[in-house]
């Protein structure tokens, strides 16, 4: 009876631990699979906990690809910083075939860095990718926000026939960091030309924290500056989040089945810390207030998308 | 500090005090820091022999800007006096782009490689290349003081209001130190890269690649951002 009991107490335990390890993603085959890293390049033993993770997260769910926020590397560019800020910590995934597409951050050399060939940056500050029919990703560089680039994106998504338009760059557009916000400016400028061609999804560091921001205008917005570099305190939840984390070391892991984008946030130690997805609704007319391709939240998550952790009251 | 240097200070002061008047667009309310390496702005361009002597003090800056060159020149053909000071500058940047052409077309181009070594390589014989090129030039010679005073006006509006107020946190946020304000210098290596306002960006020039704008505290710095060389910088233009 006892050793029962003692089973019973163990299986209890256990429970919540292993369902936050749980994989809450389709995983379908053909589906796109990605990683999502932010303000990484510190070459400190929480960058290498996170790739670590990542990496074994990449066992059962095979990502062709990761997409990098930027302040790839702070402080020093020289080979060596690679190796400590990069090539060491993600080996294993780039020994795995995983490619690496790097935004730029304001930590970051630009002349170094978009023609350091393991970024994918084609030697440009701004480029965007097609990893499959129907889904293109953007890279944008943020820290400089000119007339020229502004031009190469109209004209980009304006020749871009792609279902799902996804940007990623260094400053978040909508933020409830304390030390650095939303960055109003940029938004400015940018939002408007998102919301003419339907960016669906928008992916930023920064803000050395977590916050999956509420659709805005129907296009949803995820900030992750926090997979080497952590902020505690600064995420000041406002009505603009989903769901913040500013205690967590972190990184997402992403799957488009469809008109579906399911994503897991997952913390250094492998547990899940945010899930769920975003539902494409399809072309309508763009208007001040909303996208041309406006996304949803899933109203009710599958169980096997079973939504964020609930916070312990 | 001995009592000799305390006796010169009045009068280098007065100096500058003096070589300033020519520029009244120009108030100074630079750090300690930056005075000491940043030269003093004239009329015309300064050569990087004459650092400032002793942190300026702030003075009141007149009310009528001084006949100028270019605006004066355009005035008496009846071309816009704003248009030709944009024109000048677009000039003397088509002709840096123009001179760095020739200057690097013996160096290895900056291409993707897996090896950092071999870009930095490439960005360290450009850099060896350009300041060869130009190694008479000198503060002023692309910022000119006219140009200088245009780009405040320029910039002047986006300051203002809630706008400006994000442009200065922006330009405060992660901001680098010990960015040397010498032409031809090296932007420092690891030296964090400040984001340019976007509001202030998109109210100057389009710059063509690899040149950028950066925004060091008060002051403007012209950027040929393959090489990391400083071209010229423009003190003051945030207020």
């Amino acid at each position: 009876m006892r050793r029962l009991l003692f089973i019973a107490v163990l299986i209890a335990g256990l429970t919540p631990q292993l369902a936050s390890q749980e994989l809450r993603l389709p995983n379908k085959d053909g589906s796109v699979k990605f990683g999502v890293l932010g303000d990484t390049g510190t070459g400190g033993s929480d960058q290498v906990a996170v790739a670590k993770e990542l990496a074994t997260w990449r066992t059962r769910f095979k990502f062709d690809f990761v997409v990098m926020m930027g302040d790839n590397l702070y402080g020093g560019e020289k080979a060596r910083d690679f190796q400590k800020k990069f090539e060491i910590p993600y080996k294993a995934l780039l020994d795995g075939g995983v490619k690496f597409y790097a935004a730029l951050g304001n930590h970051d050399d630009a002349a170094i860095q978009r023609n350091y060939k393991p970024f994918n940056m084609n030697g440009e500050r701004y480029y965007s990718f097609k990893p499959q029919n129907g889904v293109r990703f953007f890279a944008l560089d943020s820290n400089y926000v000119d007339e020229k680039q502004l031009g190469w994106l109209d004209k980009e998504l304006a020749a871009s026939g792609s279902e799902w338009k996804i940007m990623f760059f260094h400053h978040p557009l909508y933020s409830s960091g304390e030390t650095h916000g939303s960055a109003d400016l940029q938004r400015g400028l940018l939002e408007p030309v998102f919301m003419k061609y339907g960016v669906n999804l928008v992916l930023a560091g920064h803000e050395h924290f977590y916050e999956r921001i509420k659709p805005q205008k129907g296009i949803a917005y995820f900030t992750l500056g926090s997979s080497a570099k952590l902020r505690r305190g600064d995420l000041q939840k406002s009505a603009l989040t989903a769901y913040g984390n500013d205690t967590d070391y972190t990184f997402i892991l992403m799957e488009i089945v469809g008109d579906e984008l399911y994503f897991q946030t997952i913390n250094q130690k492998g547990t899940t810390i945010d899930a769920g997805s975003v539902r494409r609704v399809g072309k309508v007319e763009p208007t001040t207030t909303r996208t041309a391709q406006p996304v949803v939240p899933q109203a009710k998550p599958s169980p096997a998308q079973p939504g964020p952790r609930q916070e312990k009251k | 500090m001995n009592v000799t240097r305390l006796l010169m200070l009045p009068v280098v002061v007065l100096a500058i005090s003096c070589d300033r008047n020519a520029t009244p667009d120009t108030t100074f309310q630079q750090s300690n820091e930056l005075s000491a390496q940043a030269p003093v702005p004239t009329s015309g361009a300064v050569g990087e022999s004459q650092p400032a002597q002793a942190p300026p003090a702030p003075r009141t800056e007149k009310k009528a800007a001084p006949a100028t060159p270019v605006a004066d020149q355009a005035r008496a053909t009846g071309v816009n006096a704003d248009a030709a000071v944009l024109q000048d500058f677009k000039s003397r940047i088509d002709a840096y782009m123009t001179l760095r052409k020739a200057a690097v077309k013996g160096a290895p181009a900056l291409k993707e490689t897996t090896d950092p070594t071999k870009i930095k390589a490439a960005q360290d014989a450009m850099a060896t290349e350009i300041r060869a090129a130009r190694a008479n030039a000198k503060h002023g010679d692309i910022f000119t003081s006219e140009i200088t005073a245009k780009f405040r006006r320029l910039l002047s509006p986006e300051l203002k209001g809630d706008d400006g107020r994000d442009a200065k946190a922006i330009i405060k946020d992660d901001a680098p130190t010990n960015i040397p304000f010498k032409v031809n210098a090296k932007y420092p290596e690891g030296a964090s890269v400040p984001t340019v306002p976007a509001n202030l960006l998109i109210s100057l020039p389009t710059l063509p690649e690899p040149l950028q704008y950066r925004i060091i505290e008060k002051h403007l710095v012209l950027v040929d951002e393959d090489a990391d060389v400083i071209l010229d910088y423009a003190l003051n233009v945030i207020r």
